[in-house]
This record gives C-alpha cells, structure tokens and sequence, in this order.
C-alpha cells in the first residue's frame, strides 16, 4: 500500500516537471557553490600553509619583523641586538626557542626596462637574501617556478608575478637601480615570497597592473654591491620562534596576542640595551601577511553565509512548492484517509518526497562542485598570479555541505508533510476548505478602484504567507546580487571619486631621506609643480582592548588646495603651531578606535611616543590613515619626505635623470588603473554569485508566479466562461506582476543594503575599511531588474489562458 | 416573436482511442425570445455538449449555428474554432449560471456583479443594485460570498448573469447543488428575472421537477433530439 501511495505521489511531482526542475536546480546550484567556495578556501589554505611552511619547500615566514625605515644599522648593530636577544631569551620564560635572528637590507628602488614601447622606469622593491637564509626566504614550487635563488653578487630572482609580463627569461641581463646607485644583475630565477603573494607597494592595498611593480630577491651581497654598503648592512632584523607564536588577529575581538607579547618584551629590552630605535611587528601588523590571510579567512567566513542563503531559497522554493501540491491534492488525500490509509503512511512519502528531490540536487551539486572549485582556483592563479600547487576536493567540505543542504531541505518538507497527513476528510470532502471570507481590510482599501484592479490586488496578497515567503527568497537573492553591486559600486565610488577628482598629481616619486633636492631641481627645470609629502606605515596606536595597531601617517602641506586634496567629513584640518600637534584621521580609524574629535591621543612613532590631537576627520582612505602637517611630521621623524608629487606640463615626460634621483616612481594613471583592476577583480570573484543571486530570483518570482496562476483556474475559467477576454485578464496579471514587482524590488533594495552592510563589515577589518554607500544607480537597477523579471512572466499566464481548455475546466467546476 | 437562435444538422463528435463517439449527431431546433428551455436527458446524453456549443464554448465539427446578435442584419453564424471570437460572442449574447455558483471570494456580492459589466464595458452600480433587489440580496450586498448561504450564492450568480444583459442565459444544472426548498426559490428568481429583463433561457438539468418552469422541454438522448414541447407555461399560444 505504502509503496502504491508513494508511486501516486512521485507521479503526481512529475506532473509539476517545470517546479520541481526548479527545486531541484537551487538544491544543485545550494551544494555546487558550497562546494565550490568551500574546495577554494581549503585549498588557498593549504597553499599559504605550504608556502609559508618552515621546510625544505616553504619560504619560512617570519614571526617578527624589526625594521627602521630612517637608518640603516651596522652589521655590528644587529649582532648586538641579536646577541642581547639570545641572552635575554635564555633567561626568560619562553618556551619557544629563537630559531634566528637575521639582518636584512629591504629597500625601493627603480628597474630600467627597455621593450618596444621604449625604456621605462618600474618602481620596485628589492630584498637582500644571504645564502643560507632561514626566514622570509624565496619561494620556489617545484614546477612552477624557474631556476634557483641568487648567491653571487651580480645575480637576482625576480618575482615570477612580473616575469611574463616584462619578457623576461633565465640569463637576461636587468638594469635596477636604489637610491643614486644602478648596477646590472643577471636573472637566475624566477619565484614568489610570502609577503608579495599580493603584488602591492608597501603602503598601498591596490596591484598597479602587472609590470607596473616590480619586486626582486638579490643575495646579501648583491644588495651590498647596489647599495655601496658594508655586507650585512640592514635596515630590518627578522626573528623566526620555533613553530609559530600565538599572535592577535585583528579582526576578532579577542586578543590572542599573549605568546608573541611575551617575545616583543624581550625584542623591546634587548633595543633599548643595544640603543636601536625600531618598530616592531608581529604577522598580525605586517599588513601583506594580514591581507593575505583576511582574504582567505574572508572567503572562508563567505561560504557559510553563502550556502545557507542559497539554502534558505531551495527551502522556501520547496516548502511553498510542496504546500502547493498538498493543496492541489487535497480531495486525493481526504478521499484516501476516508478509505483508512493511516496518517504515517501518508506523511512517509510528503517527507520522502523533499529528501529525493535534495538527493538529486545534491549528487548534481557534489559531481560538478570540483569543476566550479578548480575554476575558481584557476581564477585565483590568473588573478594573483601564485600556483596552488597541490588541488584536493576536501570530503570534510562535501560532507558538512551536503548534510547542511539535506537537514534544511527535509525540514522544509517537514511541515508540508505534517499539513497533508492532518487534513480532516469531512472538511475537504464538503468543499469547506475551499471557502473563505475575503478580507474587508483589502476590500476597504481597494474598493474605489476598478472591480478588475481591486481583483488583481487581492488575489496578489490572497495568500499573505507565501508572498511573504516569496519576497524574503526573492530579497535573499538579491542579498547575492545587489549587495555585492552595492558594496563595489560604493568602493569605486569612494575610491575612485577621491583619486580622480580630489588628486591632482601625475607622478609620485619616491625618495631616500634627504634626497629631494635632486628632484626639485628637476622640477624647476623643466616647469613642473611639486609638492612632497611624507606617508609612512609607521604609526601605532593602542585601541580600546590595548591591543596596538598599525596606521599609516601621511604628512601634507596642503589639505584643501594641494595636489592630494582630503575630503573631510567633521571637524577641521590640523593646523601648525599648536601647543599639541594636530592630526586628523580617517573615518575608519575613528570608527574602529571609537575616538572622537577633539580627543587628545598618544601614539607611537617609529618607536617613541607622541601626543597628538585629533581635529578632523577625512573619508575615503581604505588604509588607517592619520594626518599631519608636513612640518610636524618631519619635526618627529627626522625626515623631511618620502616621496614628492609632480604636475607636469604639457610635453614633459620622466626621464632617465629623474629616475636616478629616485627609489621608484609611481603614475596616478596607473594606480587609478590599479584600483579599478582591484576592484573589477573583487568583483569578478564573486560574479558567479551576483548572477546565481539573479538567476534564483528569476526562478522564485516564476515559481510564485505558476503557483498564482495555477491555482486561479477556477476563477480565471469562470471569467472566460463570462465572456472575460485573454486581453483583459492579461491585464489583470500584468497588474499583479507589477505590484509584486515594485514590492519586490523594494524589498530587494533593502535586502541588498542590509547585505552590503554586513559583507562591508565581514571584509572591514583594521587595515581595510570598507565604506557602504547607496549608488542610487544599483537600487534603480535592481528595482527595475525584478519589476522586469515580474512583468516578464505575465506572458506566462497569458499562455496558460491561451491553453486551458474550457470544456474541461467547465466540467470541472461541476464536479 | 423573433427567432433568436438556430441550429441546422448540428454534429459534435470526438476523435477517442475507441473511435469516435458521436455527442451531437444531427441536432436541429430554433429558440425564440422570451422563450424558457429546459434540456433533459439522461447522462451522457450531450446535453452539456449541446449548452456548450450553445455557448459557444465548445466548436460544433459540423451543421450549422446561427445567433441573432442584431435584428437588423438578421441573423449571423456563431463563431467557432476561434478561442477569442468565441469569447466576444459570449461577452455580448450570452449569461452563464454554474453549478457550483462560481463567484469571486475575494469579491463582494455588489463587485461580483459589477466585475463582470466591468469586463463588458458596461459597468452600472445602480443597475447592479438593483439585480441585487430583484433576487432578494440587496441586504448582502457588501458581504463575500463565504458568508452567505448556497441559495443565496446560487442568487448572486443568477444576477451577475444578467447583470451585462444578455441575450440568452444559459445554465447547465444550476440548482444541483441545492436541496428542493431553495432550488424552487433560486427557480422562482430566475424565472422573474428573465421576465422582467425580457431575456431567453436554456438550462440543461436531469431534474424532471423543473419541467414546471419552462415553456419549452427539449429532450436527448444519444446525441439526438427525441422530444421537443411546449409546456402549458408557454403564453405564446
């Protein structure tokens, strides 16, 4: 009996191919994505784990970096400070033991590249690596990276990030240059290092294009050759702890810092007993190391988010798809509880029913996850350029997915379930469930308007559960598509707006301390403005859990008509001479500190500490940012600045001579470019949600839209009967599509705010703020994209008029 | 009086895996205004095939059917196998009543009617009062029909049919559903409505009891006219 119940039940789904299709579709696309995202997370995982790994293969990342940007210490510096450590270390409670204590020269420098377009200048960034290195060394994955690291003096690893790009091959011959110096280094490899997984300059979260930026790994004593210094000169001292010292996450609001305190206290004592001013950082505030593993913790805090609201809409899909075919088999069920089929009998197949359905979408899921995850990981190689050198389908993201999928598709169909075994036979048989009492409310409401108007309004809002059900599905699936179009369309907004419209600027050239004048001169002669500014990633500041955090301080002589002009939302630009040194400070610092203006501060710079007060706030900084005057800044640093902007006139272009005057040299056009591929990246990443989040709301608006006109055959029969034309009634159902799409489409609009606003905040951390701004562009487009995909559908129901066979429906209605 | 409709050697047969099944074979009468027929025959009989060819909801496969849709044209050929041409010439000659009454729950009994001149472009709340009046509603008129009773819902259907002024109401079992007490009520209604609205009738039942409210009795069986009578009602002779 069982068995014949259920048979009747699948044939009867089968007769609602098209929604079942559907349900089955969002199951499949629910457990596709899960796995998708979640394959990519793990796997990016366990590439940062391999490359960072302290082994034969791994590139060792360090635990601490000690750095001074304004000196450069002796040899003799850094073995004082690395022997004060080790005895300090020994006498400790540390347990972890000191694994090593190295110098290294980082410093920025220029390329000199010649090609077809003609010779060019790459800002670069060079690292001296001593033979036999133990932290922060070169990365170099078997098959996917050439040659070996660079020993001899006139040898260089580039970054294999910009090899292709720049045409470059093992045994060319490359012309670098830091500070006044050049010399030529031949190419002997071609890896990556842990601290350029992103191709970035050091103050900036924006990749220029690719050979825009250029980084490369030269040994010690390369480096001493193009810096003229004494070997082991360095102006950074990495420390490697035996395994890896707890340290704090930025972005939790918990501190996990204690382990990697415990060593900064020793690292601090031994600077002041070897007299060394120093900044010190552990992996949480070296700013590559921590983007890069926000981006990965960002990506695996998405999956869930994503899965469950990709869940949530195959739920909703089914439970109003299940309640629909309960519904329509109502007199079947009566007719069968009246012959004695036992409720359990009954409620077995309504709670099979969801679980064969989910099981199909899910095998459809589990079989085409992996594609979608080696799509997304051959999408993460193109677009940061680092192999994932070994690709596993991990079967605990299977599992924890397909289960997730499975337990929110059979509780969906729990409660239709429940509702066909409990019909009461009598009810159903006497037609009693079938009347109703319209609603005097709606009746008060639309009675002045047109008898077919006021119809098509009640009927849309007759079933106030499922319109209800389907405007949350349908605002959960904008959650996917707007609110990540919202939280681009406000980056680029703020971004770009600020760069383009508030900068004025057409190089930035960077400098070794003291040396503008080679630039100025330059300037002077060849009629270009300029203007030098200070910006240093060498400020810390202690928020309200004591935690210190890293900001970037940026010293300007100008902040309303200079070339790099501040918006300023509160309060005022700092002025000079004040008893205490005015600042002002971007809005996501304030927001992340919760300071105020008007607040006096002390923060730390490079190393020594300094009151400041805060009169003003700017906006649109995706970094912490904290403004000075240029003259106070340079008053604390020692350094007058760091880089200088230039306006050139009309014909003039960089030169060769400005180059050698320079350590890089950086157009606003290409960071513009930068940025914008940034952001056209971020958004690519998540584009086949934004059209997954398009494509259920086309589904569920259709789904809700069949249901409609499914269950109006009575009513539509009876009027076609009476002589109402397919026009008029297509009328009606454009009416209603209307409605329901200008319902939805506000819905939608708050729905994808409200996402926006949480995914800005689950990307927001410390060192990325991410602002949400309302573009009034996206809410139109999404209101009119479902008002579109509502009207859309009335040539649905105009069909199915053209279909419906009176004869039959007229039998029907006498039965 | 006028001949309103008619209908030459009507056939409605249907194609069927057992073969072709004749439920129309031959059908022939005129219906004049004013005129109150009753189809009878037992089931399967083709009298509901007959109504719907009537109505021109169903497309007779050959004969002829002829309707006077203006009298000084005289009289025109009922459309078939044009689903919206169809639907016109209902919208414009023809009231339906319905078994099971068929009103709109979302709809009051006052926008049940008016709903309906709505779609015909006649739209008249003095006149739908009035329908409402003349069937003993007036005082439900702003209530839904889940709140009244099946004689009553039975009434509303009946004044939402005339409601456009059709030329010929058609009904196929419209008091079915109801005991014998209010189906003579829903019977007494109809039959003043139609003679205060001067409007022909033809309605398909299996009841023999209301014989006693035609002027004319058509009966049918096998698809073929067996009997057609003029009752001691009819005040034409």
């Amino acid at each position: 009996m069982s068995s014949l119940l259920n048979k009747r039940l699948a044939r009867s789904l089968w007769r609602t191919k098209l929604r079942l299709s559907a349900v089955i579709l969002m199951v499949f696309v629910g457990v596709f994505a899960g796995i998708t995202v979640g394959g990519y997370a793990y796997n990016l995982a366990s590439m940062y784990d391999t490359m960072q790994a302290d082994d034969e293969g791994g590139a060792n990342l360090a635990d601490l970096w000690i750095d001074n940007r304004s000196a450069a210490w002796t040899p003799e510096e850094v073995n004082s400070f690395c022997s004060a450590l080790e005895t300090a270390w020994d006498s400790s409670t540390v347990t972890q033991s000191l694994d090593s204590c190295e110098g290294r020269t980082v410093t920025q420098g220029a390329m000199f590249h010649s090609n077809d377009t003609g010779e060019h200048i790459i800002n670069s960034l060079w690292h001296g690596i001593p033979d036999g290195a133990n932290a922060d060394r070169v990365w170099m994955p078997k098959g996917h990276s050439e040659g070996r690291p660079a020993v001899a003096s006139d040898e260089i690893v580039i970054d294999a990030h910009v090899t292709e790009a720049l045409e470059l091959s093992l045994g060319d011959t490359v012309s670098i240059g830091a500070g006044n110096a050049t010399a030529d280094f031949t190419l002997v490899g071609m890896g990556y290092h842990p601290l350029h997984v992103f191709m970035t300059p050091e103050g900036t979260l924006f990749p220029p294009e690719s050979g825009e930026y250029v980084v490369g790994y030269l040994s010690d004593v390369g480096m001493a050759r193009l810096t003229s210094e004494v070997i082991g000169t360095s102006n950074i001292i990495l420390l490697d702890v035996e395994e890896t010292p707890s340290f704090d996450l930025p972005d939790t609001a918990e501190y996990e810092g204690e382990e990697i305190d415990a060593v900064k206290a020793l690292v601090d004592a031994s600077l002041v007993e070897s007299e060394l001013d120093a900044r010190v950082r552990d992996r949480g505030q070296n700013e590559p190391v921590e983007f890069m593993r926000q981006d990965l913790e960002g990506t695996e805090r998405t999956t869930l988010p994503f899965t469950v609201m990709i869940a949530s809409i195959a739920a909703i899909t089914i439970v109003l798809s299940l309640q629909r075919l309960v519904q329509s088999q109502a007199k079947e069920i009566a007719v069968l509880r009246t012959l004695g089929v036992k409720r359990s009998s009954l409620i077995t197949g309504y709670l099979a029913a969801p679980l064969v359905i989910g099981g199909i979408g899910c095998a459809l899921g589990a079989l085409a996850g992996p594609m979608g995850m080696n799509g997304m990981l051959d999408f993460y190689e193109n677009l940061v350029g680092v192999p994932i050198v070994e690709r596993t389908v991990p079967s605990s993201v299977i599992i924890s997915v397909i289960g997730s999928t499975m337990l929110v598709v059979f509780l969906s169909g729990a409660f239709p379930a429940w509702k066909a075994s409990h019909l009461d036979p009598l009810v159903v048989l006497s037609g009693q469930n079938e009347m109703r009492v319209g609603s005097n409310l709606l009746q008060n409401l639309t009675s002045w308007m047109p008898t077919t108007l006021g119809l098509s309004i009640r009927s849309s809002v007759r079933k106030p559960i499922r319109l209800t059900m389907t405007f949350i599905a349908v605002g959960i699936s904008l959650m996917l598509f707007g609110s990540i179009q919202m939280m681009s369309a406000g980056l680029q907004d703020t971004f770009i707006g600020s760069l383009e419209n508030d900068q004025t600027w057409d190089r930035q050239v960077y400098i070794m301390p003291e040396a503008e004048g080679p630039v100025v001169d330059w300037a002077d002669s060849n009629g270009a403005s300029y203007e030098m500014i200070i910006e240093m990633p060498l400020g810390s500041v202690t928020d309200g859990d004591g935690i210190d955090r890293a900001i970037t301080l940026v010293g300007l002589d100008l902040f309303e008509d200079g070339m790099r002009t501040v918006s300023v939302t509160h309060g005022d630009t700092p002025a000079g001479n004040s008893a205490i040194t005015q600042v002002m400070m971007d809005e996501g610092s304030m927001n992340f500190l919760d300071w105020q203006v008007s607040d006096q501060r002390t923060v730390n710079i490079n190393g020594v500490e300094q009151d400041v007060e805060i009169v003003g706030i700017s906006t649109a900084e995706l970094a912490r940012t904290m403004y000075f005057l240029r003259d106070d800044l340079s008053g604390i640093l020692g350094v007058n600045a760091t880089s200088i902007y230039l306006e050139l006139p009309l014909g003039i272009e960089v030169d060769s001579a400005l180059g050698e005057a320079s350590v890089g040299i950086v157009e606003r056009q290409t960071l513009l470019s930068g940025i914008n591929s940034l952001l056209d990246q971020q958004t690519q990443i998540f584009q086949t949600m934004m059209y997954l989040g398009l494509l259920f709301t086309v589904v569920v608006m259709f789904n809700t839209m069949i249901m409609n006109v499914a269950e109006r055959d009575f009513e539509l029969a009876t009027l076609r009967v009476l002589g109402a034309s397919i026009g008029s009634l297509g009328t009606m159902f454009l009416f209603e599509s209307l409605l329901i799409g200008i319902i939805g489409g506000i819905v939608g609009i708050l729905f994808a705010y409200a996402g926006a606003v949480g995914l800005a905040a689950e990307f927001s951390s410390w060192q990325i703020f991410v602002p949400v701004t309302i573009v009034p562009s996206v809410a139109w487009q999404l209101m009119s994209g479902v008002i579109l995909i509502a009207v859309a559908m009335t040539p649905f129901g105009v069909w199915r008029l053209h279909r419906m066979d009176l004869i039959e429906k007229i039998k029907d209605l006498s039965n | 009086m006028n001949k309103l409709l008619q209908m030459d050697n009507l056939e409605r047969y249907y194609e069927t895996p057992a073969g072709v099944v004749k439920a129309l074979d031959g059908v022939s009468f005129e219906i004049y205004e004013g005129e109150r027929v009753i189809l009878l025959g037992p089931s399967g009989s083709g009298k509901t095939t007959l109504l719907n060819c009537l109505s021109a909801l169903d497309s007779p496969t050959g004969g002829e059917y002829t309707f006077m849709t203006n009298q000084k044209e005289g009289m025109d050929t009922v459309p078939r196998n044009n689903s919206e041409k169809m639907t016109s010439f209902r919208r414009e000659n023809i009231g339906y009543v319905f078994q099971f009454f068929n009103l709109l729950q979302d709809l009051t009994v006052l926008e049940n009617i008016l709903l309906i001149q709505e779609l015909a472009g006649k739209k008249d709340p003095f006149r739908a009062k009035e329908l409402l009046k003349l069937v003993g509603l007036e005082a439900e008129i702003n209530r839904f029909p889940g709140e009244i009773s099946g004689g009553q819902q039975q009434r509303v259907a009946i004044a939402r049919s005339i409601a456009k002024r059709p030329t010929l109401l058609l009904g196929d079992e419209l008091t079915g559903n109801l005991d014998t007490e209010t189906s003579n009520k829903v019977m007494e209604v109809l039959v003043s409505a139609c003679n205060q609205e001067n409007i022909t009738s033809v309605f398909v039942t299996h009841d023999e009891d209301l014989v006693k409210y035609a002027t004319r009795v058509i009966r049918i069986d096998s698809g073929k006219i067996v009997s057609d009578e003029q009752t001691k009602n009819d005040s034409s002779e």
